[in-house]
């Protein structure tokens, strides 16, 4: 019996599917549930948070989390599935502290976000960049600026002109 | 005494930080308080980029993610389009990967060990890490023309077999680094400098590292001994003869040593693997998906897959890099381009630590932590 | 003379010797002649004197290509490369350069060494302002010139000459030390080549 399958035993209702992400358990859980699943999930031995990926379906979003058992040598994968409008999920961040930078990053990239999260600010990208570039329906062609404002803050703008030269 | 915080910016251009990374830091006289790492000077969209390239052409793009070392990061992409559309490689070409990736954690070591004794204000071991560099590049060039950005490895297998009088090359690189690694150990170990800005700073316990998700040599510095070869093995990892180096200490100096340790290492699981070189292709000589009409007589063009549609399914794939684990998650939907591609880097997931480090001790102290830390801005902003 | 050290006459000009018909000068060399030069060099050598010729700009650009600083700003892989160039095996010494400045205010020559993204080119627009003049900028690889692999991207600038005058391109991704030095080579023609004297065709 895997990972994943032990936590479906223990949480019926919570998870809602059980499968392989190609080679690794993957347990489908309900959004609510994900910090009760993964206090339980830390509980088992998965001692490193490997990665947070968020995932833009169009219709709607995915959050997966890759989980790594230092002692037990085992892999397991959650995943949390998102409506399209305002997705939020509650953050890891009391239990993982990497999940800190992984989540901020999904939040710049894919515009999830994490309630709970102490700062969830833009960690690539400069605050006030409009759009999350990860999402599908990200404007490629618009072109944003940025120039230093007071203690090397970054000012986003759409006016290039106080960086670009004359030609 | 009560006295003002004081505000300082570090970076970020800064000749210590590596690149392009900034350190807002709080200090307090002398002492940092508080640190925050700002960074994304260096973002560049490879993740968004990797979703408008077919699979193939994502290659090259993971060469400038971690530039040192790039042939880890060839060698995980592929693995993960690999293990997604189910392409099988010769044995010969598993062996030839795992020389190149061996050869490059040498050459990353080399610069780790240059930069952050240069960082401490001592500028002889970088000429000493580039001589070294210079001869395993001039390796490279011989396997595929490039110094840094390889694109080599490719899915299927890698895409020139060893050239010839690649091995006796080899033998007298590995001839000449085995002394080289004694004297870089005679010269710097003991010097009284070193040992005083190293010992006790930066210390991280083996908790609170797993905690942050630290992982690789900086992990390994700190006690645990986790090596993704070794608990995950891929390649032929399994069959090769080599030990985890780690050191319990968590400090700098730990952080150090294993990198020292890991050069020996590497070296021995080079000389495993060429002297014992199966002959065979170094390409999958199998067809997968549709061969683009080129013209060129099927001779001339190797058996790489160059456009291929790996069923639909996720995947994350990780390996050990020279900084540490390194995971492409890679979605497809079935078609010629990857849906999404998240790249777990290493570099950026051992920064997280840093702060925690450095509270409460001073500005030169923080540049020994980072330093040892080793991390690429190309591979923490992606 | 005094052994183990020499002494020079002081060049004294023969003013009978010069020439005082006054003619407007019209090529480059009446115009050269009509500075006295020619007469100084003449005068000098009928004493036997030690003279050396120039022309100021002469003097100038080569004093400044033969010690060129360049600043460390080192922005993603060609830095790397650029630490290649300093080190031994390529040695940019050889060209008076090895002295990387931390600080843009000591240094004359900035590599645009990366990809400059959106987030840091206001940071190189300030970089090289704080530079002094006479200042020179050598963008180094295809993501600086153009944008390179990245030029679709959203956050990255397409070429640093969009923001700051650029005086060589070095091509390649990145680009070899060799390549690297030939660039450097070139900006060391075109700084040979400044100034009024160079228009004259004095400065060959």
């Amino acid at each position: 019996m895997n990972a994943a399958e032990e936590l479906k035993q223990s949480f019926p209702e919570s998870v809602t599917g059980v499968g392989l992400q190609t080679n690794k358990p993957l347990a489908v859980i309900k959004k609510e549930d994900l910090l009760m699943i993964a206090g339980k999930v830390k509980e088992m031995g998965f001692d490193n948070l490997s990665v947070v990926t968020g995932i833009d379906y169009v219709d709607h979003f995915e959050v997966i989390y890759n989980f790594f058992s230092y002692n037990n040598k085992q892999n397991l994968a959650l995943k949390v599935i998102l409506e399209r409008e305002n997705p939020a999920v509650d953050s890891l961040f009391s239990l993982y502290k990497v999940a800190d930078w992984l989540e901020r990053e999904t939040y710049d990239l894919v515009g999830i976000r994490f309630s709970g999260h102490p700062n969830l600010v833009r960690i690539l990208l400069p605050d006030g960049w409009e759009g999350h570039p990860l999402r599908k329906d990200y404007d490629m062609n618009k072109e944003q600026w940025v120039t230093i404002g007071e203690d090397g803050e970054d000012i986003v703008s759409t006016d290039g002109s106080g960086i670009l030269r004359r030609k | 005494m009560e006295t003002e915080q004081l505000l300082l910016n570090m970076g970020p251009v800064h000749p210590s930080t590596h690149g392009v990374l900034r350190f807002k830091l709080r200090m307090d006289g002398e002492i940092i308080r508080d640190c925050q790492v700002v960074m994304g000077y260096l973002h560049r969209g490879t993740e968004k980029l990797g979703e408008m390239k077919t699979y193939l052409q994502f290659v090259p793009y993971t060469d400038r993610l971690d530039y040192i070392a790039a042939m880890p990061n060839n060698y995980a992409y592929v693995k993960a389009v690999e293990e997604l559309a189910g392409i099988e490689v010769p044995e010969r070409a598993e062996f030839i990967r795992v020389l190149c990736m061996e050869l490059n954690r040498v050459v990353n070591h080399l610069v780790f060990l240059g930069s952050l004794l240069l960082d401490l204000g001592a500028s002889t071991p970088i000429m000493y890490g580039f001589r070294e560099r210079e001869k395993a590049l001039q390796l490279f060039e011989m396997l595929c023309g490039a110094r840094m950005t390889f694109n080599y490895i490719k899915p299927g297998g890698v895409r020139e077999d060893l050239p010839e009088g690649f091995i006796p090359k080899l033998n007298e690189f590995m001839k000449d680094m085995e002394k080289r690694v004694d004297d870089y150990e005679q010269l710097i170990n003991g010097n009284e400098i070193f040992l005083l800005r190293m010992k006790n700073i930066g210390v991280i316990s083996a908790e609170e590292a797993v905690n942050y998700g630290m992982t690789g040599p900086s992990l390994r510095g700190s006690g645990v001994k986790y090596d993704i070869r070794r608990l995950e093995p891929y390649s032929i990892y399994p069959d090769l003869d080599f030990k985890v180096c780690s050191y319990p200490e968590g400090d700098s100096y730990a952080r150090y040593m294993v990198r020292i340790d890991e050069m020996r290492e590497s070296l021995h699981i080079l000389r495993q693997v060429a002297d014992n070189m199966p002959p065979g292709k170094a390409a999958t000589t199998q067809r997968y998906g549709i061969a683009p009409e080129t013209g060129i007589p099927s001779s001339v063009m190797s058996y790489f897959p160059r456009i291929f549609t790996p069923p639909p399914g996720e995947v994350y794939s990780r390996i050990e890099a020279p900084k540490g684990e390194l995971g492409f998650y890679v979605v497809s939907d079935g078609t010629t381009k990857p849906y999404r591609i998240k790249i777990r880097s290493p570099s950026f997931c051992n920064l997280v630590a840093i702060p925690s480090m450095i509270v409460g001790l001073k500005i030169p102290d923080l540049i020994a932590a980072f330093g040892t830390i080793d991390v690429v801005l190309g591979d923490v902003d992606r | 003379m005094e052994k183990g050290g020499f002494r020079v006459d002081p060049v004294t000009i023969d003013t009978t010797k010069i020439k005082t018909e006054k003619k407007e000068p019209e090529t480059a060399l009446e115009k050269l002649e009509d500075t006295g030069l020619i007469s100084t060099l003449l005068a000098a050598r009928e004493r036997k004197g030690l003279v050396l010729l120039t022309t100021i700009d002469q003097v100038f650009n080569w004093a400044r290509l033969s010690s060129l600083w360049p600043v460390t700003s080192g922005l993603a892989c060609c830095a790397i490369e650029m630490m290649a160039v300093a080190m031994a095996h390529h040695d940019i010494a050889r060209f008076g350069m090895e002295i990387f400045r931390a600080s843009p205010r000591q240094a004359d020559l900035m590599f645009v060494a990366g990809t400059v993204t959106k987030r840091m080119a206001p940071r190189v627009k300030l970089l090289y302002e704080m530079m002094a003049e006479p200042k020179w900028v050598i963008s180094v690889g295809s993501c600086a010139n153009t944008g390179g692999p990245y030029h679709e991207s959203y956050c990255v600038l397409k070429g640093v000459d969009n923001i700051i005058p650029v005086d060589v391109y070095i091509p390649g991704c990145p680009p070899r030390p060799e390549a690297w030095l030939y660039g450097v080579i070139q900006l060391r023609e075109k700084i040979k080549n400044e100034g009024y004297g160079a228009k004259w065709g004095l400065n060959k």
